[in-house]
């Protein structure tokens, strides 16, 4: 049921102001491809009929039966405003007809990478809300990276119909619980939006940016539709009415006049402005529907204009309900409308979204190109994920064009995450074979793509891992890498069950790896294959893509384990040194906590490499009491793409200093990666390069001196300076009847947990419990809630923080024991190295 | 020119003397510092000379039938700065003695053949000894590319195993390993980690066996394989060979 051609679609994404680029995001089962599939239906690709119950953007066949959303799916949709309604638009637009592309993303939290994937290629977000549960753990989460990446959110408060059918809410309560929601969220805005470039990103419902109704019903509202009805009706202004039809504006209907009381001097009742003109019609339609009275809802059906066909008229119940609602207040009018109005053009958000997307300076080429969303500037195209095609083993590369024209057969520089300009590594020159637009579960093919547009090609995957830049400019750096708000924490080893498999085992890894943002694939020296994931929920269905799809070969995973990091609770009691293997160099080094904070501002981006120097060692000095010295001559934040750990050159006068320096930080680069207890990852440390002897000439000195020497004095510092590790902790949200809290407490209180908070749902005996829950416990634990709790308790967990661990690594006890545990599963000798082994004598 | 070749045992030198007499010199002697008798350990981490395999390096000299002069090596880096001023007691000084010692034998000899490629601390500190002594440096090798060199050493006939390994990728399997049989992985390390190929800097030292000079070929008996530093990227691992015997060619 197609109603536009590509043709058509072609000819839209040549206006690129009238272009919006968004996501749907939300807490899981918040209703979020529902309500997508019912824009999708406006939209014209399936019969608007069956949106509501058929899941149209949830394309594999697992999502259709768990009902939830696995992967993201992308559908482009065409949209024609009226007059009035061009009216509202803040900037200029080239005719009346939209494109929207829409991208539906998961709600568990397990699969929120899919979500960053989402957001990087979009400008807008519809941020969906359930009326009665409100801004949930996912809401704040998605949010968070919503605003992280510079993307404008609109609300839709979801599920009304439940809180008026199924719980009886009165009009004023209905009110209070939207102010309430309407209220965390932009709680939530306040606290995550970057500050300044994007201007006041909080909605408001009297602007229009907060959508009310159902996905379910496809009916929904903006108080721009009832203050444009009554505009009419009552020849006021629409924008002043609009001010009335929420907070607190009275409307006395003897006086006709509005005031900011709800009652007047004489005691005479006065309603509010959103209850009687918004709420009231839709709770009459609601009321007379419910209980029988159809003559009078056909009266008010004609008195609202709403046509009924004489098969309609048969209906009774819920099913003519659906059917009044959704010709009263058609959602998929409602939220179009409000995407069109309130969600920025890419030519609009390019602009202050280049300084957050690109890695080079904002005065080149590229940035200028990216800046001005422009279709004959050099091409640079960010991939966020790889989408499997119908044949196997293959994928679509998905992604977004932020300047010049992508083209069928166009030959592309494909620049990795590990690309650096003027170098070779992670760089391919390929030529794109084909663009295509996707479509839920069907592409079409598509001559080229502009600036501005969300694209899918073939042809290079294979030369892409998960995501990159590509680019016809020879001098383009890198778009910048996509920062994931969960970590792939818990993992497990996968073997085969016949060895003769194993090849295939190794490619499907290849595989999965390739089609999910955030899984990562390990091959240890012992010969285990590692799969990690964000969460058991991720790594489940990871594993069944593993096996039935990417392999195609019988499996045996290990049980769960959790990832560790390797950090220093003390400052190195004195400094490590160590040799180059030609005995001729020699570096001293401390290794010292950075404390958790910095180590927090570092992970999320807040102090990077890329800062201005002076403002950064300012902060260093002023907030953590750095030396002014040391905050100067950062030589290295690593690893690279998510830094959590630091090395200073706090040498004096050492001559050839600058030589060494990228020497010394592969060295670190290396070391970070696995650290000297477990072979985890390093975090939260610094090490300050105290002193180092060079031999004289440079060729004693080369790389492969001086890498080892940093990374064993690395090492040795590390042994110095009491190392521990810390464990992954989720952040645990469990909904539940007051009455099954004990259960949860005592399933908690046996795992290690422990509660931060507990809140009542206002009104209702539903409570929501915060905890924190060591990962190495989570397993297992959603059902050994559902088993305590008879069922009534449902738990969302997403990774949280590190907590450091009591004890060292070096004395008899947890720890010591952790590591060994590690060390043994890993293939490594049980022992870890002493001292001696990184330490070299004078 | 009449020229005394300085020998450690490894490629370099050798390939040297086949570059002077390619040009028409006349090797007349080698001469050779070696690790003094009451070391612990044949490597000492001399900046200036290979200490490694010098137990063999006599078998060089039968097999080229010319007279070897040998001198301890008592001195020490003592100024380790590029450039070199006399020093008393610095390891350059048993260089001296060396090529003294050659000097007052062979009063006709008029160059030093040397096998240094990139290091100007080892090319300074016999620049300085020739000096003082009136004697021409001949260095073929000098600045070559070390890609180009590995390749043509490999080419023109040079026999030559890994002895030492000191630099990041390299490790026990390496050692006794043919330079032919090596060359693809130090390219490849050259590639990854700016290893340099032909081992300049000490991050590998090899034994020659055979070469068109040679006019038989020596072959190891016994060797052991010692650690000298641990590490599992770098690890410091050299072969000391214990009895060599020749075979004619």
């Amino acid at each position: 049921m197609v109603n536009f051609t590509v043709d058509q679609i072609r000819g839209l994404m040549d206006k690129v102001t009238n272009i919006r680029n968004m996501s749907v995001i939300a807490h899981v089962d918040h209703g979020k491809s529902t309500l997508s599939d019912s824009l999708v239906a406006k939209a014209g690709i399936i019969s608007s009929a069956r949106a509501g119950d058929s899941r149209f953007m949830d394309t594999r066949a697992d999502e259709q039966e768990r009902g939830i959303t696995i992967k993201s799916t992308a559908i482009s949709m065409y949209f024609e405003l009226d007059a009035d309604q061009m009216e509202d638009i803040p900037d200029k637009s080239a005719g009346n007809g939209f494109l929207i592309n829409l991208i539906d993303s998961p709600g568990h939290v397990d699969f929120s990478s899919e979500v960053t994937a989402a957001l990087r290629v979009t400008d807008g977000a519809l941020v969906v809300v359930d009326t009665i549960s409100g801004v949930s753990v996912q809401t704040e989460t998605v949010l968070r990276q919503a605003l992280t990446e510079m993307i404008k959110p609109v609300v839709m408060i979801n599920k009304v119909d439940r809180a008026m059918l199924e719980r009886q809410l009165p009009k004023e309560e209905l009110y209070q619980n939207f102010r309430r929601v309407v209220e965390d969220v932009n709680v939530n805005i306040a606290t995550f939006q970057a500050e300044g470039i994007m201007g006041d990103l909080q909605v408001y419902p009297d602007k229009g940016t907060v959508a009310f109704g159902s996905g379910l019903h496809a009916w929904g509202f903006t108080l721009r539709q009832f203050a444009v009805r009554y505009a009419k009706k009552f020849g006021t202004d629409r924008q002043k009415l609009m001010k009335h039809l929420w907070g607190d504006s009275f409307f006395n209907p003897k006086t006709k006049k509005w005031s900011s009381k709800s009652s007047d001097k004489t005691g005479n009742y006065n309603d509010r402005g959103f209850n009687m003109f918004a709420l009231e019609p839709i709770y009459r339609i609601f009321d007379a529907t419910m209980n029988e009275r159809k003559d009078e809802a056909f009266a008010m059906a004609d008195k609202l204009e709403i046509k009924i066909t004489s098969e309609e008229r048969e209906l009774n119940g819920k099913p003519l309900l659906k059917v009044l609602m959704r010709k009263f207040l058609p959602a998929a009018e409602a939220l179009m409308e409000m995407i069109c109005i309130h969600l920025p053009s890419p030519k609009i958000a390019q602009k202050y979204r280049v300084g957050g997307l690109y890695e080079g300076p904002l005065d080149d080429v590229c940035a200028q190109g990216i800046a001005n969303c422009d279709p004959k500037g050099p091409l640079m195209l960010y991939v966020s994920k790889m989408v499997p095609t119908s044949d196997k083993g293959r994928f679509y590369a998905f992604g977004r064009v932020f300047s010049g024209t992508a083209a069928s057969g166009m030959k592309v520089r494909i620049q990795g995450p590990n690309y650096r300009p003027g170098k070779k590594d992670d760089l391919f020159l390929k030529n794109i074979q084909r663009t295509v637009l996707m479509m839920g579960r069907t592409i079409e093919s598509i001559e080229d793509c502009p600036a501005g547009n969300i694209i899918g090609l073939v042809g290079i995957d294979q030369y892409l891992v998960k995501s990159g830049t590509l680019t016809t400019d020879e001098t383009a750096h890198n778009m910048r890498v996509m920062k994931f708000s969960v970590s792939p924490v818990v993992q497990v080893a996968v073997e085969v069950k016949n060895q003769q498999d194993l090849p295939k085992l190794i490619e499907g890894l290849k595989r999965l790896s390739k089609s999910d943002p955030c899984v990562l694939v390990q091959h240890l020296p012992s010969g285990e294959h590692i799969v990690a994931g964000a969460g058991e929920l991720h790594l489940e269905i990871c594993l069944k893509d593993l096996e039935e799809d990417h392999a195609q070969v019988p499996i045996t995973v290990s049980d769960p384990v959790v990832g560790y990091r390797e950090t220093v609770t003390a400052e190195s009691y004195d400094n490590a040194l160590s040799k180059s293997p030609n005995k001729h160099n020699r570096i001293f080094m401390k290794a010292a906590p950075l404390g958790e904070e910095l180590t927090k501002l570092l992970e999320e981006g807040k102090i990077t490499a890329r800062q201005d120097e002076k403002a950064r060692g300012r902060q260093l000095v002023e907030e953590f009491n750095w030396d002014p010295n040391d905050s100067r001559k950062i030589w290295a934040f690593e690893p690279e793409n998510e830094p959590a750990n630091l090395m200073i050159d706090s040498t004096k006068g050492v001559q050839y200093m600058n030589e060494i320096k990228d020497h010394c930080i592969s060295g670190l680069r290396w070391a970070v990666s696995t650290g000297p207890c477990a072979e985890e990852p390093l975090r939260g440390i610094r090490f300050n390069i105290n002193d180092v002897s060079l031999h004289a000439d440079s060729i004693h000195r080369g790389a492969g001196q001086i890498m080892p020497a940093c990374r064993r004095v690395v090492y040795a510092s590390i042994l110095m300076a009491q190392p521990t590790l810390q464990e992954p902790i989720y952040l645990v949200e469990v909904q539940c009847p007051e009455a099954a809290m004990g259960g949860v407490y005592s399933v908690l209180n046996r795992r290690r947990g422990e509660v931060i908070d507990e809140e009542q749902r206002p009104g209702t005996t539903q409570m929501t419990i915060k905890g924190y829950l060591p990962v190495n416990e989570s397993f297992g634990f959603v059902t050994a809630l559902r088993a305590e709790t008879s069922g009534q308790a449902f738990p969302q967990s997403v990774f949280d923080h590190w907590s450091i661990m009591n004890g060292t690594a070096l004395e008899p006890g947890k720890v010591a024991d952790l590591v060994k545990e590690v060390r043994i599963r890993k293939g490594l000798q049980p022992e870890m190295h002493g001292l001696e082994h990184y330490y070299d004598k004078l | 020119m009449k020229v005394v070749a300085l020998v450690s045992g490894g490629k370099d030198s050798t390939y040297n003397m086949v570059k002077c007499v390619e040009n028409g010199h006349e090797i007349i002697a080698l001469a050779h510092a070696h690790p003094p008798k009451s070391a612990a350990h044949e490597e000492m981490d001399s900046f200036l000379f290979q200490t490694v395999g010098s137990s063999a390096v006599h078998a060089i000299a039968e097999c080229m039938e010319l007279p070897l002069y040998i001198q301890e090596i008592r001195g020490s880096a003592v100024t380790q700065e590029l450039d070199y001023k006399l020093t008393k007691d610095d390891e350059t000084e048993d260089l001296f003695a060396l090529l003294s010692k050659v000097k007052q034998e062979h009063p006709d000899v008029q160059a030093v053949s040397v096998g240094a490629i990139f290091s100007s601390y080892q090319g300074n500190r016999v620049q300085h000894v020739c000096d003082r002594l009136g004697l021409q440096m001949l260095a073929y090798l000098w600045h070559r590319d070390q890609v180009e060199l590995l390749r043509e050493m490999v080419a023109n006939g040079i026999t030559a195993v890994l002895i030492k390994v000191a630099a990041l990728g390299l490790g026990q399997n390496d050692l006794g390993k043919t330079l032919e049989q090596m060359e693809p992985k130090l390219l490849s390390l050259h590639e990854q980690y700016g290893i340099h190929p032909c081992g300049e800097g000490g991050e590998f030292e090899s034994f020659t066996l055979d070469c068109p000079l040679f006019k038989k070929r020596i072959v190891v008996d016994e060797s052991e394989v010692v650690t000298h530093s641990d590490d599992q990227l770098a690890p410091v691992l050299y072969l000391s060979i214990n009895k060599v015997h020749l075979e004619p060619k």
